[in-house]
C-alpha cells in the first residue's frame, strides 16, 4: 500500500515536472495550491500574432529542435522532409474500417457536405494501397484477428485514425465479454475522435489533425543527427 | 469561382492580398472587413449574392499559417457560423452576458507538448507484484 501511494506520488510530481515547463495562459491546472501556482507564474507569456500559443508551447521541445536546421546537410534534410511531408498530406487514402453506426458518420464525410475529395483524402477499399485506417464503430473480439491482419498489409508509413467511443475505449460495450476494449488494444493508434457517434465534421477534424501531425515528421533530421 | 470573378477580385483587393488568398482560402474573394480578434485573425463578409454564393459569404482570413479552424475564438465563431446576426463587439448580448471569470480562449493544442494530458491521483488498483523471500527457520 504504501509502495503503491509513493508511486502515485511520484507520477504526480513526475507529471508537475514535466508540466511546468509549458504552461499556457488559457489552460487551467487542475491544481490551485500556492507551490503551483507559483511555478505556473513565472513561464507564462501572453500570445500575439508573431508568437502565437502553439509556438509558445512548443519552445524547448525535442520538435522544434528538429524543426530549425543546425547546418546546412539538415537545412537539405528538412527540406526533403517538408516535401515527404506536403505529398503525404495531399493524398491520404484511407482504408474505411467501417464496424458499426460510424460508419454512416464516416461515409459522410465522404458526401457532398464535407466533401474529403477536396482533402486528397480517398477511400480505397484495398489495404495494400492505403496509409491510413479508419476503425469506425466497435470492435468486437471476433473481428480483432481481421484488424490486425488487414492493418499488417498496410504499407508503411500507415496511420491509424480511432472513431468514436467504442473504437476509442470500449464505449457503451465497454463491459460486454465480446468486446475489445478499444482498438489501441489491436493496433496502434495516432488520432482519437470522441464521440458517439462523432459528427462527420469531428473526422474531418480529426483528419486534419493527422495532417498536422504528418507535418511534425522530420525522419531525415533524425537519421542524420544518429 | 471563374476567371472574371477572379480577376475583378485581383482589381479590388490588390495584388499582395489576392495572392494571399489564392494560397490560403484558394479563392479570390472580396468583401468587407468586419473585424479581427484578438489573435489578428481578420473576418470578412460579402451578402451580395451576385457575388459571393449565400453561405460563402463570411469568411476568416486566418494570421497564422499552419491555421486551424479552432483559432476562431467562440464569439467569432458564433458570427461566423450565424450563431449571431452581428459581430461581437456590436452584438448586445455577447457584450453582456461575457462573463467575468471565462478563461482565455486557447486553440487547440494537440500534438504540441501543451497538450492536456490527464492522470491520476489515485492510488493505482493494480501493482507489480514485489517478490519478497521469506527468511528460512
Amino acid at each position: 500500500m504504501s509502495l503503491a501511494l509513493r508511486t502515485a506520488v511520484v507520477n504526480i510530481s513526475r507529471r508537475t515536472a514535466c508540466h511546468r515547463a509549458v504552461v499556457l495562459p488559457g489552460v487551467r491546472s487542475l491544481h490551485s495550491s500556492t507551490p503551483v501556482l507559483s511555478t505556473q507564474q513565472q513561464t507564462t507569456s501572453a500570445p500575439t500574432a508573431t508568437q502565437p500559443v502553439t509556438a509558445i508551447a512548443k519552445e524547448g521541445s525535442r520538435q522544434l529542435s528538429l524543426e530549425t536546421p543546425q547546418n546546412k546537410a539538415e537545412y537539405v534534410l528538412s527540406t526533403l522532409d517538408k516535401i515527404s511531408n506536403w505529398a503525404r498530406q495531399g493524398s491520404m487514402w484511407p482504408m474505411t474500417f467501417g464496424l458499426a453506426c460510424c460508419a454512416v458518420e464516416m461515409m459522410h464525410m465522404a458526401a457532398a457536405r464535407y466533401d474529403q475529395d477536396r482533402l486528397g483524402v480517398v477511400f480505397r477499399a484495398s489495404p495494400r494501397q492505403s496509409d491510413i485506417m479508419i476503425v469506425a464503430g466497435t470492435l468486437t473480439n471476433k473481428m480483432a484477428p481481421a484488424l490486425r491482419k488487414v492493418y499488417d498489409q498496410m504499407p508503411e508509413p500507415r496511420w491509424v485514425i480511432s472513431m468514436g467511443s467504442c473504437a476509442n475505449g470500449g464505449g457503451y460495450y465497454h463491459y460486454s465479454y465480446s468486446v475489445v476494449r478499444g482498438c489501441d488494444r489491436i493496433v496502434p493508434v495516432d488520432i482519437y475522435v470522441p464521440g458517439c457517434p462523432p459528427t462527420a465534421e469531428a473526422l474531418l477534424y480529426g483528419m486534419l489533425q493527422l495532417q498536422r501531425k504528418m507535418r511534425r515528421s522530420r525522419k531525415g533530421v533524425l537519421w542524420y543527427r544518429k | 469561382m471563374s476567371l472574371w470573378r477572379t480577376v475583378r477580385n485581383l482589381q479590388r483587393v490588390g495584388v499582395r492580398e489576392w495572392w494571399r488568398q489564392l494560397q490560403y482560402i484558394g479563392d479570390a474573394k472580396s468583401g468587407t472587413l468586419v473585424g479581427a480578434d484578438q489573435f489578428g485573425n481578420r473576418y470578412f463578409e460579402n451578402r451580395n449574392g451576385e457575388e459571393e454564393v449565400p453561405g460563402r459569404h463570411r469568411w476568416v482570413d486566418f494570421v497564422q499559417h499552419d491555421f486551424n479552424a479552432t483559432q476562431v475564438p467562440p464569439e467569432w465563431h458564433s458570427w461566423l457560423s450565424h450563431i449571431r446576426q452581428d459581430p461581437p463587439a456590436a452584438d448586445p448580448v455577447i457584450q453582456n452576458l461575457t462573463p467575468p471569470w471565462k478563461a482565455a480562449w486557447t486553440e487547440n493544442l494537440t500534438g504540441t507538448p501543451g497538450a492536456y494530458k490527464s492522470y491520476n491521483t489515485v492510488v493505482p488498483k493494480i501493482n507489480a507484484w514485489d517478490p519478497k523471500v521469506r527468511p528460512r527457520v
